[in-house]
């Protein structure tokens, strides 16, 4: 029996605050968010089944490109770049199908294995957690003789990165452009985030006025990756929000706290 | 063995894991005892997405459920009846973090030798989780005329992802 299995986990705060009501099959806690590894030593990510049922898990690497309007899109392993390819290549993890009982937590453990001679640069996979769902009965049910009846399952799941740096990188970060916009989700907070250099940039936007004590806007885990030069950062905001968010402003993009919190960029601007 | 392990992030998260070691003797009292903060995900299903039933004619038409509230607009053409609901789904993790959200464009649903499709969208593309957040998907369904009666089933993908 391996040291993981044995050891034993002790879940009091995640269980008491998890929400009850209404679980159905499938329903899943993943922690940590978000995975950086600079060495050869490896870490875990925390896989919980918080629905009431058992459930049975697939844990993949999947690749995502960030798009200049910062969302990642899905890319195929037959289009994966170099870059991509050796993410794949070098990210060990296990297990990598499992069947929890509910509030049976399961570290998954991730391990890097990089190649002989590998170059300096970041790469990066994402990890996602998605149970499988329950076969559906096939017998069609009685009645409803000329009726359509429509069951739609929806199999969701969970992806965080996985982000494997090697060497010394550097990146820095420009913001512009802020602005308040209106979509078909509503109100926004929009602005361009641009990156220089050889790895993403990561952390928290905080928007901030004169006058005020409180910020008007926190947002933490805004990325740009490597991939892309610039994206636009688009943040959904409450209608009373988007009417404050008028004059002078400060936008700042810090580190995560995690990374030494420190400041990447900021900006002071006056939006209309 | 856990010692070495190293956990990346800590702060205001919701969750504490405390590993507690046990070996071959554990019955003695010398164990070591850690306690890491991680940040955490959670998403649970509170509603699956139903167009209820839909009684066709000989001509088609379209069923466009609402993500907003859940409610449906029918063609005149068609029938609906029963109850119907938008995908439902809540989900918690650290205050302030933000998400974005995939739902597969359309789905194809099946019966037998049939089939029709639906379009689907979701009610966010991303959130900044202040608690208590969810999110619906609702969709529009592509009924032919004629088409054959029966249970037709379908997949489709939800995504909760973190850059």
């Amino acid at each position: 029996m391996s040291g993981f299995t044995k050891s034993l986990y002790i879940w009091a705060a995640a269980l008491m605050l998890a929400p009850l009501p209404a679980q159905a099959a499938g329903d899943l806690l993943v922690a940590p968010t978000r995975v950086v590894l600079d060495g050869a030593r490896g870490t875990e990510v925390i896989l919980n089944n918080v629905g009431a049922e058992p459930a049975t898990y697939r844990i993949s690497l999947e690749l995502r490109r960030m798009t200049t309007d910062g969302k990642l899109d899905e890319v195929t392993k037959e289009e994966a770049n170099a870059l991509e390819q050796a993410a794949l290549s070098m990210i060990r993890y296990a297990p990598r199908r499992i069947t929890l009982a509910p509030n049976q937590p399961q570290a998954i453990r991730i391990g890097v294995r990089p190649p002989e001679g590998l170059a300096d640069g970041e790469y990066r996979a994402h990890m996602l957690f998605r149970a499988i769902p329950k076969a559906r009965p096939v017998a069609p049910q009685a009645g409803e003789a000329q009726g359509l009846s429509i069951a739609l399952t929806p199999i969701y799941g969970v992806t965080i990165p996985v982000i494997i740096r090697k060497g010394q990188l550097q990146a820095s970060a420009a913001i512009a452009n802020g602005r308040v916009v209106t979509d078909q989700y509503g109100a926004a907070f929009a602005f361009d985030l641009s990156r220089r250099g050889d790895k993403s940039t990561y952390g928290e936007i905080r928007v901030t006025k004169p006058g005020l004590d409180e910020p008007l806007l926190v947002a933490r885990g805004i990325a740009v990756y490597a991939e892309v030069d610039a994206r636009a950062v688009k943040l959904p905001v409450p209608p009373e929000i988007a009417r404050q968010l008028t004059g002078p402003v400060k936008i700042e993009y810090f580190e995560a706290s995690s990374a030494g919190g420190g400041l990447i960029a900021s900006v002071q601007t006056v939006l209309k | 063995m856990f010692n070495k392990a190293k956990f990346l992030t800590a702060g205001s998260a919701v969750l504490a894991a405390a590993l507690v070691s046990t070996s071959a003797n554990a019955a003695t009292a010398n164990a070591d005892a850690r306690a890491t903060i991680l940040e955490q995900i959670t998403v649970t299903k509170t509603s699956d997405l139903d167009f209820g039933t839909v009684v066709v004619g000989a001509t088609g038409g379209n069923v466009a459920l609402s993500s907003a509230d859940g409610s449906v607009s029918c063609d005149a053409a068609l029938v609906c009846s029963g109850t119907t609901t938008a995908a439902a789904f809540d989900v918690t993790g650290t205050a302030g973090e933000t998400v974005d959200i995939t739902v597969d464009p359309s789905v194809n649903l099946v019966s037998g030798g049939n089939s029709m499709t639906a379009s689907l969208s979701g009610s966010d593309a991303s959130l900044v989780l202040a608690g208590g957040d969810s999110f619906t998907v609702g969709g529009t369904l592509a009924v032919a005329a004629n088409q054959a009666a029966g249970d037709y089933v379908g997949n489709f993908d939800v995504t909760v992802e973190y850059q």
